[in-house]
């Protein structure tokens, strides 16, 4: 009597062991029949399966796009939600001690998960893998987001500081990706730019070569692009004598990668993406391509007992680089809406975006009150740097980068695979 | 009686268990002897069969579904799989298997390059790894024990560390430059996509994994063999040709395949200490990954790649079969 006791324990345990495994191997099976049967073909490559009813057209700034708000925005009076708020960022994108301060007048936790490159990021979201409540795309992929319903509409009424603090032109009309800012407000804005050691090349020397530093055989070994074919390609193109930084033609592209190779087997140019605000302040490299928040950065980075004037920053004539931002969202899944409204109407304060932007951050939010000649007045940026200070004029004469089309950005990541292959 | 009795469960329990469980066993066939149901002894293979089915089968239709499949560039360039193997396409198959030979053949440089460093690393890996693992079997019979926890202890450590040391060692202004000065040689780039660094890296990442199976079989050759050997005539080194190389051959096969199956598809020791130049089979699967609409690509690669280790891979079981006819 004894010992059938647990006999019989360990009978009903193994029934349901195998019942347990047998649903397991079911349930994808099931997928997978159901998708068998179904034709694949039909929402690839074609028009998306979100429930918005039309296209989206990429936006230009020639064709300047509303995102179509398709489903309610959340209703202003909603109470605030109790933590932990999910923030999904870029690795080193925000200040800790912002973070913190939400933290503390919220009374709330906030989780930070980061993310390497945008592609992991966006499909993470889009595949539900992580669900945050706000989320930092780059412009290119919003319209994509907003087509497949992975974005929530922004309640305006709780987001004050956008008229408040940051240029009207952002909300009026709204930029051209989102006009009437449906969906997103801006985060930081930056320029491409080379960024260089002053103690081992000179202001004029460097100005007087540009881009074509980037080439110079006298930097063997010390020259950083970013392990980024969209920025990479595109700086190529530039060096290259053409404007075209979202090109779809076959020559230039070609041109590009031709010189992007030259670079890296002529003069051992290394693919990195710490290059500048991390390898650059340690010495490591001499000239890099760069984003100008990644050198204002760069000052934090510095080995002790090294003056931030080593650190140089050239932009291009305007009109002749590029300029871009990156947007602070909450997609549509965000477990805590209104928590995500107040954390990024905190961000958009003049004091908290200002404190992440030159204490540690780097990377300048579009505000009014942030004057190039009051930054360099007060010794917040240096003025050895002033060249990656943002103004609002630059946005009139500079290139923007766009989202690709699917055959060109084909074509582009053709090219960076034989770069990144060491053909 | 009772105190007889506990003492001799205390001491026979383990036998004791062992005869209980058997005769629960025999019970269903009665007297006639042992019985058992048909299912009773393929039954045993059944978690094995479940865990290939469940986590490399399934898996690997998925790949081929994948590859086989589209992506979707609205959807970030998530992969569409076909499931339905009348649905297959094999367009961007076929496409990356062009790149390994038409045109510019973008994608042989890193094939030629993943055959050289496996080669040369899979070659170190043996002669220092059989050295050493001699060594530790043979002659250190005091400090057996020492040398083996020093062979382990690195893999404590995580390798991404390991590997961060060597970028420090390997730095233009390192210490290893600094040693190499006198010689001449004090101002090598080692970490800009030498060879030389990234077959180190291999080598360093995957000789435990020779030393640990070639030890364990020289370390269980009977003494009595090589006294043997010795007392027919034969010299030290003739014992070791005849004697200890024979017999320890299956363990250096298994250590071959061990540390060759993991190099061809490594990556990140060439992320860590190379450059483009260097790249490997492993980062252009990995490029594909970091890139949007990557995923149809980078399943064909690893389809590609899963044959060509195929090859070794059968050469290995044929070997291990023949051997144990053989024995």
């Amino acid at each position: 009597m004894i010992g059938r006791h647990p006999m019989e324990n360990r009978w009903s345990r193994r029934q349901f062991l195998g019942r347990a495994a047998g649903g397991a191997v079911a349930m994808p099976s099931l997928a997978a029949i159901l998708a068998a049967c179904s034709k694949p073909g039909e929402n690839a490559g074609g028009s998306g399966s979100g429930s918005a009813s039309t296209e989206i057209p990429i936006a230009t700034l020639e064709n300047p796009v509303e995102l179509p708000v398709t489903m309610d925005t959340i209703a202003a009076d909603t109470p605030i939600e109790s933590g932990p708020l999910v923030l999904y960022n870029w690795a080193d994108y925000i200040h800790k001690k912002v973070v913190a301060e939400f933290e503390e007048e919220y009374g709330v936790d906030v989780e930070i998960t980061t993310y390497n490159n945008m592609e992991e990021g966006i499909q993470k979201v889009a595949n539900g893998q992580v669900t945050p409540d706000v989320f930092v795309p780059t412009v290119g992929y919003l319209r994509r987001l907003v087509q497949k319903d992975l974005l929530m509409p922004l309640q305006q009424e709780l987001i004050p500081n956008m008229l408040a603090s940051v240029w009207p032109s952002y909300s009026d009309p709204g930029p051209y990706y989102d006009l009437g800012w449906n969906y997103s407000v801006p985060y930081t804005i930056y320029t491409w730019g080379v960024a260089y050691r002053r103690d081992r090349v000179s202001d004029e020397d460097l100005a007087a070569q540009g881009w074509e530093a980037l080439w110079n055989p006298e930097y063997a070994g010390a020259i950083s692009l970013y392990d980024s074919y969209g920025d990479t390609i595109a700086v190529a193109i530039l060096r290259n004598g053409s404007l075209d930084v979202n090109t779809g033609d076959p020559a230039l592209i070609d041109a590009a990668k031709v010189a992007i190779l030259e670079t890296i087997n002529d003069h051992e140019a290394r693919l990195t993406i710490n290059g500048v605000y991390a390898k650059l302040p340690a010495g490591d490299f001499t000239v890099a391509e760069a984003w100008s928040g990644d050198i204002v950065g760069a000052q934090w980075y510095l080995p002790r007992g090294t003056g931030t004037d080593v650190l140089g920053y050239w932009r291009p004539e305007p009109g002749q680089t590029m300029i871009g931002n990156d947007t602070l969202v909450v997609p549509a899944e965000a477990q805590r809406p209104r928590l995500a409204h107040e954390f990024i109407n905190f961000m958009l304060d003049e004091q908290h975006g200002t404190d992440n932007f030159v204490n540690w951050n780097g990377y300048q939010p579009p505000f009014v009150s942030i004057q190039p000649d009051s930054l360099i007045d007060q010794g917040v940026v240096p003025e050895n740097l002033s060249d990656a200070v943002v103004t609002e004029e630059m946005f009139a004469d500079d290139l923007t980068p766009i989202e690709l089309s699917p055959e060109v950005e084909a074509m582009w990541l053709d090219a960076w695979t034989e770069i990144k292959a060491g053909a | 009686m009772p105190e007889i009795e506990t003492s001799a469960t205390h001491d026979e329990r383990p036998r004791r268990r062992l005869w209980r469980r058997r005769a629960s066993v025999d019970e269903p066939g009665g007297a006639s002897g042992a019985w058992y149901p048909r299912w009773y002894w393929p039954s045993f293979v059944a978690p094995g069969s479940l865990w290939l089915a469940l986590l490399f089968l399934l898996p690997f239709y998925v790949v081929f579904s994948v590859a086989f499949g589209t992506v979707d560039f609205e959807n970030f360039g998530a992969p569409v799989p076909y499931y339905a193997p009348w649905w297959w396409s094999f367009d961007t198959f076929n496409e990356t298997l062009s790149k390994f030979y038409e045109g510019t053949a973008i994608y042989r440089p890193p094939l030629f390059r993943t055959f050289a460093y496996v080669f040369s690393a899979t070659v170190i890996c043996l002669v220092v790894g059989y050295t050493v693992a001699y060594f530790a079997a043979r002659s250190a019979t005091k400090y057996k024990g020492l040398i083996l926890i020093l062979l382990i202890s690195p893999l404590w450590i995580s390798y991404l560390m390991r590997i961060y040391a060597w970028q420090g060692l390997l730095d233009t202004d390192g210490p290893i430059n600094l040693l190499l000065r006198p010689l001449g040689f004090g101002e090598t780039n080692w970490l800009e996509g030498m060879h030389v660094t990234v077959i180190l890296g291999l080598v360093y990442g995957y000789i435990p994994f020779m030393i640990l199976p070639i030890y364990a079989s020289l370390d269980r050759i009977q003494e009595s063999l090589l006294e043997a050997g010795r007392d027919l005539g034969a010299s030290g080194r003739q014992t070791f040709w005849r004697v200890t190389l024979p017999l320890s051959r299956p363990a250096i096969l298994a250590g071959i395949v061990i540390v060759t199956l993991p190099m061809f598809g490594d990556y990140y020791t060439n992320d860590l200490l190379g450059s483009t130049k260097t790249s490997m089979f492993g980062n252009l699967i990995s490029t594909q990954r970091e890139q949007q609409g990557g995923s149809t690509r980078m399943a064909s690669l690893v389809l590609i790649l899963a044959v060509i280790v195929l090859v070794p891979m059968l050469y290995y079981l044929r070997e291990t079969k023949r051997a144990a006819e053989q024995a």
